[in-house]
């Protein structure tokens, strides 16, 4: 990506001022929201609202337009109509404000007048060099800032994994999700009408960006695919971006690209060229994303695909296997010598089988015996990651601190599926990861983290092989 | 070569390719196909069956006519000369109450194999994309195909044929010997090639493709240009 664009795109995530046109003093309007979201997530720069007639909203000095702010101006919040979102940019361009996030609605989404105002628009952004975000966005938030541009006022834990939205509804459960799942977010687009910013580009600027780990994307379609693709794909080998494409119809697209060829976005078509032809990891689901997300932040990447599994209840660990069937995940058998190993902690004859998924039923219930039980499993040069099951209980603990201290001791990932509320394992997730340990609470999630995992390491040692 | 072949077309005004032409672009490009004859009288056509031996398969040529099955533009199976001459009444019969330029193509018949389909389009959303799947009635309710953007290489190739959830099918199973996958293989790359060498085909339809233990062709092909 050029420095210019990447500097511009800085300022738009980190401004040292705001100006808010169509700041209004009325709860129920999109301008009062977007202010209160400003202050509300606390942040640091100046914050200039603008509305014609008001002389003070929220405690702050309100100007009657955009020349009469006194100072620079590093983000217009534009959140007036579609007509004057116009004439606003007209504005920034020239007052020399560099970049816009443009709220509303009632362009291309609406038909040939609304195409033609938001050509005006683009033409005003490319002409004056603006980095527009939108329009008909809800926005968008850097934690890292306390720069948060939704009218959506809110407050996110602080992550180092960023998400980009292609829908602001879908963009809102994503956040929700991740607040759940006790997920930081460092960055937050709604791109909205991607009229001069694409996905792409906010994916390059996320790319270079130093407090991004990991990247998620929501995505409807875009008539840029193949610029996404090759971006993604290239991006992914250093920094994992994971992709949830919704509109998984019928294959209808066979039909249509042999008889009509004029085939739609092809929910297959991104599949097969995303994540089998290019590496880049694709999910079904907002939990999936979440779950994918959250490993590939909180975790290491596995040495390989040999998946061990500790539990003390059958059932959650079939349903792990049934959904972890893919990515070439394997559960492998364990060594003699480590079932040796299992058998000095749960006895010479014990009421189960061994093997893996290794079930302690009826006798491995005591934190320490469990993590005895997980350090031999991990101990196994066949096991490359570990998924350790346990269940709420009133009378028996969580074996957290003994999962962590087994990371740390193997080096190899581990993963917890607590049978749990998150009512019931809330500090137990705090304690795991912040120290590396990803938990879940439903074997579904827990399987796709483990697939997150498996495919990017993976992709790293294809990448390594062809080198 | 394939230049002349695209060009000859676009100065009579057609976007798509008849079968002939389309299948002499592909040859040029190494592709193998079963070779189309044009043959406008019963008199040709019954010649061009005797060259190339029987059976013998008729379709119909025709710019009205894209999809030759539908409209009985197709006779399978003929095995001697007075089979292709009823088969050239019946298929130019027809034809020629909608299309006076109607004539027809003569075919060996192909022998028994595995059926793909080979495509690829310029999609709107991803630009050049190449397409391999099985083919015949069953797979056509199954779907079972997969995409990749162009450029591909050989073992992007070698993914996409492996990728199919019945690609056990072209590996040999049971009684069946495995098919020639280094044929198919091939095939996908020329195609590849094909697009990006002539960014003014918009679609290429091989469909089918019958693959052997040793070596695969194309039966049909349609090639569509830019408009």
């Amino acid at each position: 990506m050029d420095k210019k664009l990447f500097q511009a795109m800085h300022k738009l995530f980190n401004p040292r001022s705001v100006a808010v046109v169509g700041a209004t003093d009325s709860p129920d309007r999109v301008g009062y929201n977007i202010l209160e979201s400003v202050l509300y997530g606390g942040f640091k720069g100046k914050i200039f609202p603008v509305h014609p007639r008001l002389d003070t909203l929220q405690g702050l000095k309100v100007y009657p337009t955009l020349e009469d702010v006194p100072e620079p101006v590093d983000v217009a919040l534009v959140a007036v109509n579609q007509f004057a979102t116009v004439e606003t940019i007209a504005q920034c361009g020239r007052l020399g404000i560099k970049a816009a996030i443009c709220l509303a609605g009632g362009y291309r989404e609406t038909g040939a007048d609304g195409l033609r105002l938001e050509e005006q628009l683009i033409s005003l952004a490319r002409e004056h060099g603006i980095a527009l975000v939108g329009p008909n966005t809800l926005g968008l938030i850097n934690t890292g800032a306390d720069f948060y541009s939704t009218f959506y006022p809110l407050r996110l834990p602080k992550g180092r994994v960023s998400m980009l939205s292609q829908s602001g509804g879908l963009g809102l459960t994503i956040m929700h999700k991740a607040a759940d799942e006790g997920l930081g977010i460092n960055k937050w687009v709604g791109v909205g009408n991607r009229s001069t910013l694409e996905i792409s580009d906010y994916l390059e600027y996320l790319a270079q960006d130093e407090e991004t780990d990991v990247i998620g994307i929501f995505l409807e379609g875009t008539e840029q695919a193949r610029n996404l693709v090759q971006a993604a794909a290239r991006i992914a080998k250093n920094k994992p971006v994971v992709i949830y494409k919704a509109g998984r119809l019928a294959a209808t697209e066979y039909a249509a690209l042999t008889h009509t060829g004029t085939a739609s976005g092809s929910y297959q078509m991104y599949r097969d060229i995303l994540m089998n032809q290019f590496g880049v990891l694709m999910v079904d689901s907002v939990a999936e994303l979440v779950a994918a997300c959250k490993a590939l932040s909180v975790s290491t990447l596995p040495a390989g695909g040999g998946l061990g599994i500790v539990t003390h209840t059958a059932g959650p660990s079939i349903a792990l296997l049934d959904s972890a069937t893919h990515q070439g995940i394997s559960v492998p058998p364990l060594q003699q010598e480590t079932i040796n190993k299992i058998k000095d902690v749960l006895g010479q004859n014990p009421p189960v089988v061994l093997k893996n998924p290794l079930d302690t039923v009826g006798v491995g219930f005591a934190a320490d015996m469990y993590s005895r039980v997980v350090n031999a499993v991990l101990e196994d040069p066949g096991i490359d990651l570990l998924v350790a099951i346990y269940c709420l209980h009133k009378n028996w603990r969580f074996p957290s601190s003994e999962l962590v201290a087994a990371q740390q001791r193997s080096g190899k990932p581990v993963l917890a599926y607590y049978v749990s509320t998150w009512e019931g394992c809330r500090d137990e997730r705090q304690i795991l990861q912040q120290a590396g340990v990803p938990l879940y609470i439903s074997p579904d999630e827990a399987a796709g983290a483990v697939s997150a995992l498996v495919h990017y390491s993976n992709m790293r040692g294809r990448e390594k092989h062809a080198e | 070569m394939p230049s002349k072949i695209i060009t000859a077309a676009r100065q009579s005004g057609r976007d798509v390719l008849f079968e002939d032409e389309s299948k002499s672009l592909l040859a040029a490009a190494g592709i193998p196909v079963v070779e189309s004859h044009i043959a406008t009288t019963e008199q040709e056509a019954v010649e061009s069956a005797e060259r190339i031996g029987y059976p013998t398969v008729l379709k119909v040529r025709s710019a009205v006519y894209s999809h030759k099955s539908d409209t009985g533009g197709v006779h399978l199976n003929l095995t001697g000369p007075e089979a292709v001459r009823q088969a050239f009444l019946a298929i130019t019969n027809r034809a020629r109450q909608e299309d006076p330029h109607a004539c027809v193509t003569v075919q060996r018949m192909a022998k028994q194999g595995l059926e793909v389909i080979i495509g690829a389009t310029v999609d709107p959303q991803f630009g050049p994309v190449i397409m391999f799947g099985l083919g015949g009635v069953l797979t056509e309710i199954l779907a079972d195909h997969c995409f990749r953007l162009i450029p591909i290489n050989q073992s992007e190739a070698s993914a996409m044929v492996r990728s199919l959830r019945g690609s056990q099918l072209l590996q040999g199973y049971r009684n069946m010997p495995p098919a020639d996958l280094g044929a198919l293989e091939s095939i996908l790359t020329r195609v590849s090639d094909l697009m990006q060498n002539y960014p003014e085909i918009m679609e290429l339809d091989l469909n089918p493709v019958t693959v052997y233990p040793d070596g695969a062709l194309a039966l049909d092909a349609r090639v569509r240009l830019k408009n």
